[in-house]
């Protein structure tokens, strides 16, 4: 469905500028606190071009926190986040905001704008950043990921008269409307149906296909998350504890990895009840 | 206290630094100028008008017993229009406008939405502090001379009405008490005001903590801390031009 995305968009521009072979994302040493709470306790991790990479870890654990420094939101006490070439906490604010011109984000209930439409709201990176595109090339393009996220026809409905799943979907067209050469997501499954949820790995998914979209999938769900990565990396207590690819994570002898993966994939009702995803609850 | 100065001098600063010199989002200004305007007018119109009817009731209690009847004109026309109109002006759109800039970038804040508009690369002060002070220097002087005409007509319908004194004596201490130039501090401390209300319940937003109760507090503080700051703010201008 989405396999095509950069070259079925009007208007898209050739797929250049992604010519540097260095990896997309990189963490060097991270350290971050708030006050006495020690969030990330250096990290090191490099987030493979082309690949999806899913950061998993209880919650609580630093996922959110690490995702707002690849955006730069949030800026390390020490250590280095580059993205695309640019350290995101020393670069200018000019700098900044053209390496996030290249991203596109899902938040965890959308961040939708609620004076917005579904369709200006898909629309907004576009109004904001592409002046070269025509009132109906960017229609066209807002109609387009409206049907990639399974939404046809929704362009004039307002946010409110949204579903939980649909907004997620929404944000996720938002996020890739100006065809972004990252897409972040934190928590794509979390406070969904079984049905919603599916949906949504099954569009991450099938968006793997395009070649030179590197995702970075936060979650606390493993059973999503092995069907979507091609890599794992896992946060505990503020330390990298596993980071390679996902048949190897699966396999690890980590103990805490180990209770980790056995608590979501075999105990499933002493899990996290607040993920409708489990497997074992109606 | 400290604190809030700092954080509040600091947005300022930000607001500055990345928007005074940008243009600011098409269309936006004249839509917030509308809302800011039409959300405030009847409770503007409301106020005025008692203000200005107790201004007179006042007025003839202080001055006809010492026979000074004429003098009545003159009393309405300088506090109604240098003083209480500004502030009446002021007060309403705080407690409307303000408490809704508040509200809505406190909501947009726990909703990610203010992180959504960073991630996008639209810089938040831009898109919503930059229409709002536009749209509000450019309504806020209108709604005080709005507020200075009810407050005086009021006045000057309580006094022949009611009061039966004479119209023509009326306007007349009233005009030879006041000139264009009162008009004109009345304009510009509408202007002053509407700035500071704008900051103020802006910045309120931005710096509220997340969730239900933070935007609760965020609205309550942005119409206390602007009230505050634009009637100190009014004893200031009163004093520099005519103290
Ligand atoms: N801006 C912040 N200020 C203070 N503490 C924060 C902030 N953001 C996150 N935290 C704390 O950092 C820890 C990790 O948060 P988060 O990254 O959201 O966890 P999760 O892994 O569930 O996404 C939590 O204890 C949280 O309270
Ligand atoms: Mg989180």
């Amino acid at each position: 469905m989405a396999s095509k995305l950069r070259s079925m968009l009007p208007g898209s521009l050739p797929a250049g500028s992604r010519d540097d072979d260095k990896p997309p994302i990189v963490f060097d040493h991270v350290c971050k606190a708030f006050g006495a709470l020690t969030v990330l306790d250096d990290v090191s991790l490099t987030f493979a071009r082309g690949q999806t990479t899913a950061v998993i870890g209880p919650s609580g654990t630093g996922k959110s926190v690490l995702l707002k420094h690849i955006v730069g939101l949030l800026h390390p006490d020490s250590g280095s986040v580059h993205v695309l070439g640019i350290d995101m906490s020393r670069a200018k604010h000019t700098e900044v905001y053209r390496v996030r011109k290249r991203l596109g984000m899902l938040f965890q209930d959308g961040a939708l704008f609620d004076s917005l439409c579904v369709g200006e709201n898909i629309a907004f990176p576009l109004q904001q950043h592409r002046p070269d595109l025509s009132a109906r090339e960017k229609r066209e393009r807002v109609d387009h990921v409206l049907e990639m996220v399974e939404l046809p026809g929704l362009y004039d409905r307002a946010t409110s008269a949204l579903s939980g799943g649909q907004r997620k979907r929404v944000g996720l067209a938002r996020a890739i409307v100006n065809e972004p050469e990252i897409v972040l997501f934190d928590e794509p499954n979390s406070g969904l149906d079984p049905m919603t949820s599916d949906a949504i790995d099954a569009l991450i998914h099938s968006m793997k296909e395009q070649l030179g979209i590197t995702f970075v999938v936060i979650s606390h769900d493993i059973v999503g998350t092995i069907n979507v990565a091609d890599r794992i990396a896992m946060l505990y207590q503020g330390k990298l504890i596993a980071n390679g690819t996902t048949a190897e994570v699966v396999r690890s002898e980590h103990p805490i990895l180990r209770r980790f993966l056995g608590r979501n994939l075999i105990l499933p009702e002493h899990g996290d009840l607040t993920d409708p995803r489990l497997p074992g609850v109606p | 206290m400290i604190r809030w100065l700092g954080g509040f001098a600091g947005f300022v600063v930000d607001w500055f630094a990345a928007c005074a010199l940008k243009a600011p989002p098409p269309g936006r200004c004249m839509e917030e100028a509308y809302r800011i305007g039409v959300r405030s007018l009847p409770v503007l119109l409301t106020i005025s008008i008692f203000v200005g009817t107790n201004l007179c009731l006042q007025g003839y209690n202080a001055f006809v017993p010492l026979g000074g009847q004429r003098l009545v004109g003159m009393f309405v026309a300088l506090a109604g229009i240098r003083e209480l109109a500004p502030i009446i002006a002021a007060a309403m759109v705080a407690s409307k406008a303000g408490t809704e800039m508040a509200s809505q970038i406190a909501v947009m804040k726990t909703r990610e939405q203010i992180d959504a508009l960073e991630v996008m690369a639209v810089n938040p002060l831009w898109w919503l502090v930059t229409p709002r002070l536009y749209g509000i220097m450019l309504v806020m002087p209108a709604l005080t001379v709005i507020s200075i005409f009810t407050t005086v007509t009021a006045s000057y319908f309580t006094a022949t009405i009611q009061l039966g004194l004479n119209g023509a004596v009326f306007l007349e201490f009233a005009r030879n008490a006041t000139s264009g130039f009162d008009l004109m501090t009345g304009v510009i401390k509408g202007f002053l005001f509407g700035i500071v209300i704008c900051f103020v319940s802006t910045y309120c937003g931005f710096a509220s903590k997340k969730g239900p109760e933070g935007v609760g507090q965020a609205t309550n503080a942005a119409v206390v801390i602007s009230s505050v700051v634009c009637v100190s703010l009014n004893y200031l201008v009163s004093q520099v031009l005519y103290g």
